[in-house]
């Protein structure tokens, strides 16, 4: 790794090592564009993955009050535990605000493969249904790109990440280039024979980026579980032991670590570079590029856009539009349901494989077959799973509570992750009085669900217990509320792509409209957010956005 | 970034304000070594600044078994409450129980940096337990004989039960309490190494692939 990187210009300028960023990194070094990779936090290795740690070696087997006090805010994310706290961003010294009674859960990570390490690996592709959807309700616009036009970058990304999952010929959720899928439990192909038989409604095995077979020189899935602590065979995909690692193979990328990038550097109209900051000499550095493409995530990327301006653009690079960090979204999560097969005789296991993934039941609302609701515009889709399960909550004391506990319950349950609905008055911008602990100014995030979002839960709670009884469950729980918005960790939006450039911030191809050589091609040009998983398609943009970028610097273009 | 697969928020049980008994579980019994990956994990391991005790691969269990242990939020009473509760709860069978598990002590260390409505909440409860034992049997819990705290706690260990032949069913008087307490010993019980063999673990990490379902099609309906 070359250090000291000053003055060298690059071609390219990739901020960000994450789910995106490693695919810029690889894409563009592969096809010989010298590459600068700048990451906020440290360099990871695989010698501190704690999968394989007990927890009773936890001092506070994840009570820890350093967590409690140096992460209030990432220990809402289930990810942020007292095994690998250290890769989440301290919120002592990351602050944002937000507008009283204004909630939202900024869950982020200052680490080489960013989010990548921890994230939820399911993934699926959106449909016509969603990149067209405007057209079918009237809802704000249309993305400009379809599903035909993005369809061969999924089968790149898929290809290369490795996806287990199955086939379903369904419109809504389009099929993809599946590893073998994992296996159901007897609940869940109960739950999975039955809705389909009484309400034509399609339930398969979670799509993950977790291998069921060698791939790319990577072992399959051991199922021991806790995926979020590591990997010691890099079975599920993170950018740092995959396009990272095939980035820095070509010769072509000088990867930055410990750069926490204050702003873009501009001369004109024409970004020159960034300008970071050490993370831990507080120097500020810059690196110079012919190109800069954003993939900090939605948020940090707006925020540094936002903290770049110039004469020429005051109100931050790239928003002539004034939508720079306007229609922020995240799923909308909380409604859902839960119960217990009691005729379901298996006994849980304390040795079980762990299955890292779960079931999905893709939308059925508002789509070309099931028609319009009379309540709300788009849908949501579930994921749950339903395995016996200890029951520590069991009656009694003594010899007879030890044994129940033991005998356990057949556990099904089901959680709605639902479309939020763009909205220009969810947005982010600089707090003028607020700075980080390397003195860059931070967000001011301002997010509510409104009224459809709280429809879809609502119904997501109800049709989860037609569902859950139908198929035999009983001591049924349900819920319907809605979550602070952030804790699906999928928020996207902020720098729209667009035709019109008085409608968005960024073009087909993650250009800024301003910035000719600016891209952002991480979930900030998400037009809406579906109600599916955002990383695959996040990696797909990226793959096509770098391809189209690479193509214009052999024509000379940038 | 996607939860794997998320927790729907009505799948967790209305859990004490100190441990989420479930996730004290899932994460527990993700346990052991593996084999045929690779070495195992080394605890010895160091590599730079800014990892957690984990990753640096610390045993913190060993805080609970330091000969020169000392309770540091309970008093001396209440410690010793606590281990006979535990013990009537969660007792030695053929396998150990909570007092043998060092209940009270991984206990005592979450109360000590839990807030102080948390510690209070926790204070009233264990107080409870003696303020009833001392109404209907005239001692405190701790100097019962067994069977009088057994008898004492059976009231509240099978919520639900009618109160008369003829009343609708309706939670005992202080059934709170004892459940706030009795989800806690549970937590840390089957939290500790003593739980997790008591279920069963074999100590080893990995049991896979997962195989699912192997009924024939069309049996689940």
């Amino acid at each position: 790794m070359a250090q000291d990187i000053r003055e060298k210009a690059y071609d390219v300028i990739v901020v960000g090592s994450g789910a995106t960023g490693g695919w810029a990194a690889k894409r563009l070094s592969e096809a010989g564009l010298k590459v600068a990779l700048v990451e906020a936090g440290r360099a990871v290795s695989a010698r501190e993955f704690t999968e394989h740690m007990p927890s009773f070696l936890l001092k506070y087997r994840n009570h820890s009050p350093e967590v409690m006090r140096t992460r209030p805010i990432q220990r809402q994310c289930y990810a942020c535990m007292e095994y690998n706290y250290e890769w989440f961003v301290n919120d002592l010294e990351n602050p944002y605000s937000t507008p009283p009674n204004k909630p939202f859960s900024w869950q982020r990570l200052r680490i080489l493969g960013g989010r990548s390490l921890v994230w939820g690996r399911q993934s699926y592709r959106l449909s016509d249904v969603d990149f067209k959807g405007a057209s079918r309700d009237g809802y704000d616009m249309d993305w400009p790109i379809s599903y035909a036009d993005l369809s061969p970058y999924y089968d790149i990304v898929e290809r290369y990440i490795g996806v287990s999952g199955a086939r379903e010929n369904n419109t809504m959720l389009p099929d993809g280039q599946f590893l073998p899928p994992m296996k159901m439990s007897c609940g869940e192909i109960r739950l999975r024979e039955t809705i389909k038989q009484k309400f034509g409604r399609t339930l398969t095995i979670g799509r993950a980026a977790i291998l069921t077979a060698p791939h790319n020189g990577r072992a399959p899935c051991h199922y021991c579980g806790p995926c979020e602590r590591g990997c010691m065979t890099y079975s599920y995909f993170s950018s740092p032991f995959t396009t990272v690692k095939d980035a820095l193979k070509t010769g072509n990328c000088t990867l930055v670590t410990d750069a926490i990038v204050s702003h873009v550097d501009m001369d004109g109209n024409k970004a020159r570079g960034v300008t970071y900051i050490h993370r831990t000499t507080r120097e500020s550095r810059q690196v110079r590029g012919r190109a800069v493409v954003l993939c900090a995530q939605a948020l940090e990327s707006t925020r540094i856009l936002l903290n770049s301006s110039t004469r020429e653009y005051p109100r931050g690079v790239g928003n002539s539009s004034g939508l720079l960090g306007r229609y922020l979204m995240d799923h909308v999560v909380g409604g859902g349901a839960s119960g217990t097969f009691e005729d379901l005789k298996v006994l849980p296991s304390a040795n079980p494989p762990h299955r890292p993934n779960g079931i999905y039941v893709v939308r059925f609302r508002n789509t070309p077959d099931t028609g319009k609701h009379p309540h709300f515009i788009r849908g949501y889709g579930f994921q749950g799973d339903s395995l016996p399960e200890f029951d520590p909550g069991a009656p009694g004391i003594g010899r007879d509570y030890k044994k129940a506990v033991k005998l356990g319950r057949y556990m099904v349950s089901l959680g709605g992750f639902g479309e939020s609905l763009a909205n220009f008055d969810n947005f982010c911008e600089i707090d003028p009085n607020l700075k980080d602990a390397w003195g860059i100014p931070a967000l001011r995030i301002s997010m509510v669900h409104g009224k459809n979002e709280a429809s879809l839960m609502r119904d997501a709670g109800v049709t989860a217990a037609e569902m859950l009884e139908a198929a035999g469950a009983k001591n049924i729980r349900l819920t319907t509320g809605t979550e602070m918005p952030g804790m699906a960790v999928h928020e996207v939006g902020t720098a729209r792509m667009g035709e019109d450039p008085k409608k968005s911030v960024l073009n087909p191809f993650c250009q800024s409209h301003d910035v000719s050589n600016l891209l952002m091609t991480d979930g900030s040009c998400f037009v809406s957010s579906a109600c599916q998983n955002p990383t695959l398609t996040m990696m797909a943009i990226t793959v096509r956005a770098c391809d189209h970028l690479v193509e214009r610097f052999r024509r000379r273009e940038v | 970034m996607p939860p794997p697969v998320p927790e729907p928020p009505n799948r967790i049980v209305p859990c004490p304000p100190l441990i989420n008994r479930r996730d004290l579980l899932r994460a527990a019994f993700l346990a052991g070594t593996v084999k045929g990956f690779g070495p195992a994990f080394s605890f010895a391991q160091s590599i730079s600044a800014g990892l957690t005790p984990a990753a640096h691969g610390e045993d913190g269990s060993k805080y609970l078994t330091d000969p020169k242990w000392k309770a540091v939020f309970l008093s001396d009473h209440q410690n010793q409450t606590l281990i006979a509760l535990s013990d009537v709860i969660i007792p030695d069978t053929e396998t150990p129980g909570a007092k043998r598990a060092l209940v009270n002590r991984f206990l005592d260390l979450l109360l000590s940096v839990e807030p102080a409505h948390v510690q209070a909440q926790f204070v009233d409860d264990l107080a409870f337990i003696d303020s009833e034992s001392q109404s209907q049997l005239g001692k405190n819990f701790l100097d019962l004989n067994v069977d009088d705290q057994i008898w004492l706690l059976s009231a509240w260990a099978y919520p639900g039960q009618s109160s008369t032949w003829t009343e609708e069913a309706r939670p005992n008087p202080g059934q709170g309490h004892f459940d706030r307490l009795k989800a806690l010993i549970a937590g840390a019980y089957y939290g500790s190494e003593i739980g997790q063999r008591e279920l069963g673990w074999d100590g080893e990490f990995t049991h896979g692939p997962y195989e699912g379902c192997d009924h024939q099609p069309e049996t689940h309906s």
